[in-house]
């Protein structure tokens, strides 16, 4: 497998657009500004990083935009960017396929639906509503303000949303049936979520995500997407390298194949259920790094480690990992920036229940 | 465009309102089919009521075990999976350290919306969280995987109706790279009140049971179910002896950027997936050897004037019909059942008349079969149309036995 990373786009906690992704990466420089306390229900105030969507008003006139919801203006907005750094966003894109990875779909306007029924009644349920509620809502309003007429699939499988999801779009372009997939996850923050967070993890939020302390439960709910286009391998070097490889597994059956020497970039998000799998699958040998309190605890969390894996590709350079993510993990953590010295990486998710996904990502 | 290499299928399960497995389902579909009833599961205050095809008897799987608590999609999913295994002559036994993929589409099987939960969330702001861990419980591919052992990609498809079509498509594409030597591929989905209410609130819901193509169609009725396919490389199926049933030979999809709920008045969407697939299956340049097509076909306005447009200018005098009036919309369901319904009457050389329809449309060119037709050919087409325009087609041969 060689599919080529030509583009990508994020938004999320830490900002909007590669360039506030990669200032976040530097401890010190920028602190994730979009850590705000949102939900307050039964009295209880619950932090999340947020998404701030208003940059999609540079690239798509208001009344475009009019019925589209906040779960699918981030997705519509990652992109945007994705072909904006790409150089192909004034380009035809009907050829493309559309790719979206989503662990719960458009929880707000789920609600907001229901809402309409409660309040109004089942005769006044909002079509608008309903119609934007579909998990594939999001790749449409991508195809329909981009004008892709290729393959348009969305895929929703929690935590391996993100993992499940490339395996299509590097089917469509390893079989040549489109020029381009834009490719990418999205998943909103909602109250419904944030009360279930409470139901589940406790109230105790801690002010800070410590991911490497995989026997504590620090995750901070995130919201965000991370798009990229993706292009069969043309000959040409690609500004982001090349995604190699994409396993899925569950370690009941089979441990994930690391490649020996690959740094890892570890999709823990402060969830321990899921730390305990890092804990005994990553290898003390290979170099780990880790991300997520730059974006927070998010389903397609595996979007932002591939962006950020993407940019150390293009920049030769393994960004340490971000500060205050905990200590103690026993493993080989990036403590400082280094030379990537043509390395591969594998960016490495569990799920609580022991699935996992890893993407490999080489430069050549 | 290069051909594909023909994929294997197996084995084949199916349950919806026609029947609680594919042989059942034929037998009714060729003796005329059932009627939708008033939903029994829930309410409405709709001063309408707006009748569904409903199944009845809830599947036992998951007895009192780990996965008895889940929801009834993932319930028909498992009961569609285990026909389709047991047609297929697998098992967990035989499939263990094979690389099996799952690969279903869905759309309540994976949205979080119980409406219990949410009236108590909004009254109390204390509900129990059981509804939300049977929801977490419930994803169809995960379930299928954990309960056959699965160890390969497992990936839930959420392309609204398309969804079935497209896990089949791409469940395929997994035998075809190599990745999996088994998958299980389909679609499953459950009736419940906020997609009752919500194609309610489209007014593309008939109160009558609906009339694909006919000139007083008024829309669709929802429907529920699930089918699995069983598709097997050919090296699998080979070393085992085991004759496929049929051949998947082509697959397109294609999206219409259009409009969010209606198709592409030029059908655009649908035609490209209809090229791609053709191409994919080497059957673009002559239609003399596909049998018939089972069309999408809901009973919408808009939907069938697009389908009947497209198939008199792509697929001229193609038998075609619409199976939805045995079985409503099962909405992610739908690509899969109306997959396996294909393949069984490409094996019985014969296709079921199009239920409800009547009284051609003067404005529609091309119009199904109005009863039960023997068809000669090699070839079928299944095409689904969706939310988001999205178009799906799969072709199907007929297998080596």
């Amino acid at each position: 497998m060689r599919i080529a990373v030509q583009g990508i786009g994020v938004a999320g906690g830490f900002g909007c657009g590669a360039d506030q992704l990669r200032r976040a990466l530097f401890p010190g420089e920028i602190t994730p500004q979009n850590i705000l306390f949102e939900a307050e229900s039964n009295n209880h105030k619950f932090p999340a990083y947020l998404c701030d969507t208003s940059r999609l008003a540079e690239f798509v006139n208001k009344r475009a935009l009019q019925r589209v919801d906040h779960f699918s203006r981030m997705a519509v907005l990652a992109s945007i960017l994705a072909l904006e750094d790409a150089g192909m966003l004034q380009e035809d894109h009907q050829n493309f396929a559309v790719v979206v990875a989503s662990g719960y779909g458009a929880t707000r306007t789920t609600f907001s639906f229901l809402d309409s029924v409660i309040d109004d009644g089942d005769a006044c349920a909002s079509p608008m509503l309903f119609s934007n509620s579909v998990h594939n809502a999001a790749a449409a309003h991508i195809s329909i303000l981009l004008k892709a007429n290729g393959p348009n699939v969305t895929v929703s499988q929690f935590e391996m949303s993100v993992p499940s999801a490339l395996l299509a779009a590097c089917q469509w372009l390893q079989e040549k049936d489109v020029d381009g997939v834009i490719f990418g996850g999205v998943d909103e923050y909602c109250n419904v979520l944030g009360y279930s967070w409470q139901r589940f993890f406790g109230r105790d939020h801690k002010a800070d995500m410590k991911p490497l302390e995989f026997e504590n439960q620090s995750a901070i709910a995130g919201e965000g997407a991370a798009f990229f286009l993706l292009t069969p391998d043309n000959g040409d070097k690609p500004k982001y390298g090349f995604i190699a490889d994409v396993q899925i597994g569950h370690v009941e059956i089979s441990a994930p194949k690391i490649t020996e020497n690959s740094l890892l970039i570890l999709g823990a998000d402060g969830h321990k259920l899921s730390g305990i799998h890092y804990a005994r699958y990553t290898p003390p040998e290979n170099q780990a790094a880790i991300y997520s309190p730059l974006y927070g605890s998010i389903p397609i969390g595996p979007a932002f480690d591939l962006a950020i894996a993407a940019l150390s590709i293009r920049e030769g350079r393994i960004f340490a990992a971000s500060r205050g993510a905990g200590e103690n993990s026993g493993l080989n953590i990036v403590a400082k920036e280094q030379a990537l010295n043509a390395r591969s990486i594998g960016c490495l998710k569990f799920s609580c229940s022991g699935e996992f996904g890893l993407i490999k990502l080489v430069g050549e | 465009m290069k051909t594909n290499p023909a994929v294997a299928v197996t084995g084949i399960g199916c349950l919806c309102a026609a029947g609680l497995n594919l042989k059942e389902c034929m037998d009714s579909l060729f003796s005329g089919g059932c009627t939708p009833h008033p939903p029994s599961r829930f309410s409405s205050d709709h001063p309408t009521v707006y009748p569904v095809f409903e199944i009845y008897k809830t599947p036992s799987i998951g007895g009192t075990g780990p996965q008895s608590d889940i929801m009834l999609t993932a319930k028909f999913a498992l009961t569609a999976a285990e026909e389709a295994l047991g047609n297929a002559k697998l098992n967990r036994k035989i499939l263990a350290g094979k690389r099996v993929g799952v690969c279903i589409g869905t759309t309540t099987g994976s949205t979080m919306n119980n409406e219990d939960f949410y009236l108590d969330y909004r009254s109390s702001g204390r509900p129990p969280m059981d509804a939300i861990t049977r929801f977490l419980k419930s994803n169809p591919a995960r379930v299928i995987a954990e309960q056959y052992g699965a160890a390969g990609p497992c990936q839930t498809v959420v392309n609204a109706c398309s969804s079935g079509t497209d896990a089949i498509g791409l469940g395929a594409s997994w035998i075809r790279s190599g990745l999996c030597d088994v998958v299980i591929a389909g679609g499953a989905d459950e009736l419940c009140r906020v997609s009752y209410n919500g194609f309610i609130s489209l007014m593309i819901t008939d109160a009558s049971p609906c009339r694909p193509f006919d000139v007083g169609r008024k829309g669709l009725n929802l429907g529920e179910g699930a089918a699995m396919l069983v598709l097997e490389s050919k090296a699998f199926w080979r070393k085992r002896n085991q004759v496929p049933r049929a051949m998947l030979l082509g697959y397109g999809s294609a999206c219409d950027a259009y409009h969010l709920i209606a198709p592409a008045p030029d059908g655009r969407g649908l035609k490209q997936a209809i090229a791609t697939a053709t191409a994919r299956a080497a059957c673009q340049k002559s239609v003399d050897n596909i049998a018939f097509i089972n069309v999408h076909g809901t009973g919408t306005r808009d939907n069938d004037r697009v389908e009947s447009q497209v198939l008199n200018e792509l697929l001229t005098g193609v038998p075609f019909l619409s199976t939805k009036g045995y079985t409503g919309h099962t909405l992610g369901a739908a690509g899969a059942i109306e997959a396996a319904f294909t393949i069984a009457c490409l094996e019985a050389g014969k296709i079921p008349a199009s239920a409800g329809f009547e009284t051609p449309d003067p404005e529609l060119p091309a119009t199904p079969v109005q009863q039960e037709t023997s068809v000669n050919g090699t070839l079928a087409i299944s095409q689904s149309l969706a939310f988001g325009g999205n178009n799906a087609v799969v072709i199907f041969g007929k297998g080596d036995g």
